[in-house]
């Protein structure tokens, strides 16, 4: 297999998440652009963008070094390559897909912009795939907590009523009904005061 | 260009989303959100903690925020297009003045003894130039740390350095440091000094890791520091949610101003989805109480909240924050400064929104004649801030 050619563009990706950042830099790389750094920790940010010299610069919107890249964009003694955000003033949609998809992006000044605009979607694309990922492992992680949370419910009202179990989830679900509450947050409840009165085993 | 005009109104239904930044002058809102002015005012606000400025603008600039806890300059660098994409923006309300400080480190305060005849050579920076002036022309320039590039503390700093000679683009070296981490930028000798809002000043006395040189009162008088901020477009779809806002942040304000509420502002300010800190820290943020050292803070120095003379928004003010820009090459032209200040600084929503008489006061608008050259006329010193500050205007 041969490597597809280096694109002229290089990046350095600065990114606090471990894992989203292999998966941008394998894109990146992928598409035939070199990802001259990463960074999980971006402390002496300014330096490292000094010293690697990137056409451009990926950055979590998250992240608190935002601020030191804003400052780079003026032309100085220490500052021979300024960089500004990106951020086309003919075509903000691009822009705003990045700012929607947690990526922003700092280009040297006078870099094409039509392999900045590529590059970007490949990053925002890696970026919502991760977000998309991670919601919904938040929402297994919350329907496990809320079978649990049911469970230990249950086994309070079984022991209290001296019922079996479809009894106990048929009582659980009316009290949720007639309040109309979540099943999770009558069992929270049920438990709590449980636990108030000592007794939550 | 899209043809197709922004939709961004609010539903009733929708909670109305404001970013801040996690720092004493956040206050207002965090305020307005826990004691339940927002609420009043029939506003349901969910506050988003925002890691950088950069941040707040980009989601106020497309709509991820519905408005935000600004810097005092940001909506004019967002509606000249300075350092971001060109995007309307505008204040009705301002949140803070003051608060501002220049601190060395402990090792450049050492130095400076010997360039010195008296503390106050080493507070006006007098001790600082010679100190220049004598080193190695090879040597790493001094670092002096801002948070923001468009921001009062930059433009502060550099007056600052300027007043004594000091050239602060050749002279010393301007790195962003975020406000959390400037104390152990300071102690590990990555920067030299900073400026920046309380209470990273008294906690770097406090710790004894430098001194306080200077307060931003000293330098400009009393002047804005931070804002509501929103986008035009935003502000002209949403104007009641907007106007409510507004009135319940003046509440807000008055009762952070309030110093029997000191307690329980700063218990609850301490919190960790706010600034995540101990009381103990933020205690300077607010009171007449510092820790001791070489230097006493004036009184009009604290950061104030409440009364018309803070709150209502200023077009002088935009008019000098344009200056600023201007002298440190980041704005080169405006066709109508008096127009810009006027759409950005919008006067006449706050006192809508008080249900008050709107001033016709327009003596800040400055003068054909004048106009044209103000920009060079306050970045050559000609014309420079009322020592009192903004609100006595421009002294020539």
């Amino acid at each position: 297999m041969t490597e597809p050619p280096a694109k002229e563009l290089t990046v350095m990706l600065v990114d606090n998440e471990p894992a989203r950042a292999a998966i941008v830099e394998q894109a990146m790389t992928d598409s035939g652009y070199r990802v001259i750094r990463r960074l999980e920790n971006a402390k002496n940010l300014t330096e490292a963008v000094n010293q690697y010299q990137p056409d451009m610069v990926i950055i979590d919107i998250e992240s608190p070094d935002r601020d030191m890249l804003e400052n780079m964009s003026r032309l100085s003694q220490d500052n021979p390559r300024p960089i500004v955000m990106f951020a086309e003033e003919d075509d903000s949609r691009h822009v705003e897909a990045a700012i929607r998809a947690g990526v922003s992006a700092y280009v040297v000044d006078g870099v094409n912009s039509g392999s900045v605009k590529a590059l970007l979607q490949v990053a925002i694309a890696r970026f919502r795939e991760f977000q998309a990922l991670r919601s919904e492992l938040e929402s297994v992680k919350s329907q496990l907590e809320d079978r649990k949370l049911i469970d230990k419910a249950k086994g309070l009202i079984m022991k209290h009523q001296q019922c079996d179990e479809p009894a106990a989830y048929k009582a659980l679900r009316k009290l949720a009904m007639d309040r109309s509450q979540r099943m999770t947050d009558v069992a929270r409840n049920i438990i709590s005061v449980m636990e108030l009165m000592g007794d939550s085993k | 260009m899209s043809l197709i005009k922004e939709n961004i109104l609010l539903l009733p239904s929708d909670p109305v989303r404001i970013g801040f930044i996690p720092l004493i002058d956040c206050a207002p809102f965090v305020i307005a959100k826990e004691k339940g002015f927002f609420a009043h005012e029939g506003v349901d606000v969910v506050l988003s903690k925002e890691a950088s400025w950069a941040s707040i603008r980009d989601k106020v600039a497309f709509n991820v925020l519905d408005g935000a806890h600004m810097l005092a300059s940001m909506p004019i660098a967002a509606t000249l297009g300075i350092g971001t994409i060109k995007k309307a923006m505008q204040t009705s309300f301002t949140v803070s003045h003051n608060g501002n400080g220049i601190t060395i480190g402990n090792a450049l305060y050492d130095e400076l003894q010997h360039y010195s005849d008296s503390s106050a050579d080493i507070r006006s920076g007098a001790a600082l130039k010679k100190l220049i002036d004598s080193r190695d022309h090879q040597a790493v320039p001094l670092r002096f740390a801002i948070v923001y590039p468009y921001s009062s503390h930059n433009y502060q700093l550099r007056d600052w350095l300027s007043r004594v000679g000091i050239d602060p683009d050749k002279d010393v070296q301007i790195t962003v440091v975020p406000p959390v981490k400037m104390l152990d930028a300071l102690k590990s000798g990555e920067i030299d000094g900073y400026c920046v809002g309380e209470p990273w000043n008294s906690l770097a006395v406090e710790q004894g890791v430098g001194h306080m040189l200077v307060t931003g009162y000293e330098i400009w008088g009393s002047t804005p520091e931070k804002v509501f901020g929103v986008s035009s477009v935003w502000a002209e779809q949403n104007e009641p949610v907007h106007l409510a806002i507004i009135r319940a942040l003046e509440k807000a304000c008055a009762w952070v101003d309030e110093s029997a509420n000191q307690p329980e502002l700063l218990s609850i300010l301490s919190h960790p989805d706010y600034l995540n800190s101990t009381v103990e820290q933020l205690v300077y943020g607010f009171s007449a109480i510092k820790p001791k050292g070489q230097f006493d803070w004036p009184m009009e120095a604290y950061q104030r909240f409440s009364g018309s003379e803070i709150n209502k928004p200023l077009p002088s003010y935009a008019l000098w924050i344009m200056a600023q820009m201007h002298r440190w090459q980041q704005l080169e032209e405006v066709p109508s400064l008096n127009d810009v200040a006027e759409q950005v600084y919008r006067k006449d929503l706050y006192y809508k929104a008080l249900g008050l008489d709107m001033d016709d006061d327009d003596s800040w608008r400055l003068s054909s004649g004048i106009e044209p050259n103000w920009l060079e006329a306050v970045s050559s010193g000609d014309v420079r801030l009322h020592s009192e500050g903004i609100l006595k205007g421009f002294n020539e």
